[in-house]
């Protein structure tokens, strides 16, 4: 078990948040600590809008940290069921990233 | 405008139930001609049927009910679809907006409620919303891996004083749901090398095979590679269960050469298979000389139990046909033959153990009536053509094991959640997709009384399906753990005498019922049912109630360690 910490990108829509933290309480995973904010400066994304082809607006989506505790396996395993989301555009950890279950080169940390 | 956006979304049928917040949909559906409307008698039943229409038809159902007690007993059904990635949208009505949060009569967060278990669900917020919000949710529920979507509609989103000019999209684009269609070249031609380097493949299909529509093109991949193929309880029909080269279902119940050959593979190629619990037994044990390809639309499928070697990501229709041509392209590095000593080797494991599938020949009254040689008739009577739907327990095994299936989407059960219940329903929804086919249900005295009131609209609606009862008295297959692990101790497992007579109860549900007995009664009862084409038969078969399921994996071991009769192990 080791403390982790993860950044989500993902439309700024009503429900899109607690559908992602119920992947964690599913398992029993208690997140420590929880940030979300709407995200203004679009710079460090834009590889994700050239590859969605699409143009980020104010307001549009939101950026989330968490930080938990969790096994090895079971990142992997939450970072793809994130991934599923329908609202989650990218998720990335300490290691990878993940764009739509695909791996990235950047990493978004 | 809701019935407007779903006609135009192509949908011709709706299994539902009315309510207070339903009202106003449900005068709109009074005052159109377009769309049917068939009225359950419990809104799980209509789930289930909506799944049973999309499993057989491939197109997704859709279930219409009321708030609060209507949109909860949506549930079991919902999560049923969700287990086994079941195109659906349910379209639950809700308290009107300004008394959402306030516990008003019959408000349930539905949303909250069902999120674990759904896709992806929406609320209309404003109802100029709803066609967008139909075209996205039938496009999610469809799309890359199936499942259910939810649609919570507050009442005052459907008062019909609102109107507004009506325009249904075209085309729907979700920039953060992007399903991948087509396989990546060099993942195929890894997969294809590690074809051409193997000896001992296997073909593991499952139920993501079917809904891809794959079995053509996985038929045409073999008749290339020639390998043996397995498939899950969930794939069975993707290839022809009678092709010499099938090896029967693998897993808990699979046959013994089914799992023999997964276990001693040196390449398991897993298409639209999810390594779940019941296939692999302990993972650790699982296929120790393996290498897998997985073909999968779904990235969180792959290396989720057991760790990919090559992961094809795509629809899995599609990759199977780019692995078919690029196989070809290197046909000259292909031989076939060195499959021969792994084919022999096979055969003897089928010749030692497979299943008896003569059973049904032995009509004598010697012994009581066998379980496995009920869907053996049943096989027979209906030429292996039928839409079988089944429920869950010992007879739902039996059924998979016994009755071939040569065609996909005619074998319609709860694989992932093991829903009793869904039997029933699911053959409604069958026989309203195809009122001309033989449809029948392959049940057990405990499934059956989970949804028996949706008899009452198989009367409505005139559906003559076959109901095959297999009643062993008995939860059996709680009572064969319990024989197995706990001793013989049959707790609750046994109704002591309490059953009702499902003759009299067909009857009053004005249909006909039939009771068999006797072993050299049997065939002849099952033909005179089947020979009432325009009627809904229930045949209630009293069958031998200590009858286990056979083969059964040995728990936390590998696929080669089973027990194959009630004192004989591997
Ligand atoms: C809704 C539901 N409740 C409980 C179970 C657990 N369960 C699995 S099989 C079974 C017994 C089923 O009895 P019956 O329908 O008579 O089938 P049999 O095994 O006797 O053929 C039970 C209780 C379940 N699968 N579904
Ligand atoms: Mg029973």
């Amino acid at each position: 078990m080791i403390k982790r910490k993860l950044i989500l990108i993902m439309e700024n829509k009503p429900g899109a948040l607690v559908r992602v933290i119920g992947l964690f309480h599913q398992r029993g995973y208690n997140i420590e600590n929880l940030h979300v904010d709407v995200v203004e400066d679009f710079a460090p994304y834009k590889s994700i809008e050239d590859k969605l082809n699409t143009k980020f607006e104010p307001n549009q989506i939101s950026r989330l940290t968490i930080q938990t505790t969790v096994s090895d396996i079971l990142m992997r395993q939450i970072l793809r069921q994130l991934n599923r989301l329908i609202d989650v555009i990218a998720v990335s950890n300490e290691e990878a990233t993940y764009f739509k279950g695909v791996l990235l080169d950047e990493n978004l940390l | 405008m809701l019935m407007h956006a779903l006609h135009d979304e192509g949908v011709e049928l709706i299994y539902g139930y009315p309510g207070g917040t339903a009202l106003h949909v449900y005068d709109a559906i009074f005052r159109q001609d377009k769309i049917e409307h068939i009225l359950v008698r419990h809104e799980q039943g209509a789930t289930h049927a909506a799944d049973g229409y999309a499993r057989a038809t491939g197109k997704p159902g859709v279930v219409l009910v009321t708030s609060g007690p209507g949109a909860t007993n949506t549930i079991t059904g919902i999560a049923t679809a969700f287990m086994d990635s079941i195109p659906m949208v349910v379209l639950s009505c809700q308290v009107a907006s300004h008394l959402i949060g306030t516990d008003a009569f019959q408000e349930t967060d539905m949303i909250g409620v069902s999120r674990p278990i759904v896709k992806h669900s929406y609320t209309v917020f404003d109802a100029k919303d709803i066609p967008k919000t139909i075209k996205e949710a039938f496009y999610v529920a469809t799309s890359g891996r199936p499942g259910p979507v939810v649609i919570d509609i507050p009442k005052d989103m459907t008062a019909p004083e609102n109107l507004f000019d009506y325009q249904y999209p075209n085309e729907v684009n979700i920039r953060s749901y992007n399903p991948p269609i087509n396989p990546d070249q060099s993942q195929v031609e890894r997969a294809v090398d590690a074809i051409i380097k193997s000896s001992r493949p296997v073909i593991y299909a499952g139920g993501g095979a079917i809904a891809s529509d794959a079995e053509e093109i996985l038929y045409e991949l073999n008749e290339i590679m020639d390998a043996p193929v397995t498939n899950t309880l969930m794939g069975l029909g993707i290839y022809p269960a009678t092709h010499h080269r099938f090896l029967g279902m693998l897993g808990m119940h699979g046959t013994y050469q089914a799992n023999m050959a997964m276990h001693n593979a040196d390449l398991i190629i897993a298409v639209g298979a999810r390594f779940d619990d019941r296939i692999t037994n302990s993972p650790s044990k699982f296929a120790p000389k393996a290498k897998v390809i997985h073909l999968d639309v779904d990235h969180s499928s792959v290396s989720k139990i057991i760790e990919a070697n090559v992961a094809v990501f795509g629809q899995v229709k599609n990759s199977l046909q780019a692995i078919k041509e690029t196989l070809k392209e290197r046909i000259q590095d292909y031989d076939k033959g060195v499959l021969e000593p792994w084919h022999g080797e096979i055969k003897e494991w089928k010749s030692m153990h497979g299943l008896n599938y003569e059973l049904y020949k032995d009509e004598s009254d010697s012994h009581q009536i066998l379980p496995q040689a009920v869907v053996q008739h049943v096989y027979q009577i209906t030429n292996g053509d039928a839409y079988v739907t089944s429920d869950v327990g010992q007879h739902q095994m039996f059924a998979a094991q016994y009755y071939h299936f040569d065609k996909p989407r005619r074998w319609i059960n709860s694989g992932g959640l093991g829903t009793m219940g869904f039997g029933l329903p699911s053959a409604m929804g069958v026989k309203l997709a195809f009122p001309d086919e033989e449809v029948l249900c392959i049940t057990g005295e405990g499934s059956i009384q989970m949804c028996i009131q949706e008899l009452s609209t198989c009367l409505q609606y005139n559906l003559p399906i076959k109901i095959i009862n297999i009643n062993n008295e008995a939860l059996g297959m709680v009572k064969q753990w319990q024989d197995m692990n706990y001793g013989g101790r049959h707790s609750e497992s046994t109704y002591k005498n309490s059953l009702p007579d499902f003759v009299k109860l067909a009857e009053s549900y004005g249909h006909v019922g039939i009771k068999i007995e006797k072993n050299s009664e049997l065939k002849s009862g099952l033909e005179k049912a089947f020979a009432m084409k325009d009627k809904l038969v229930f045949v209630d078969i009293y069958v031998d109630p200590s009858e286990h399921v056979y083969p059964m994996l040995v728990a936390n071991n590998s696929l080669e360690d089973m027990w194959l009769s009630k004192d004989k192990k591997t």
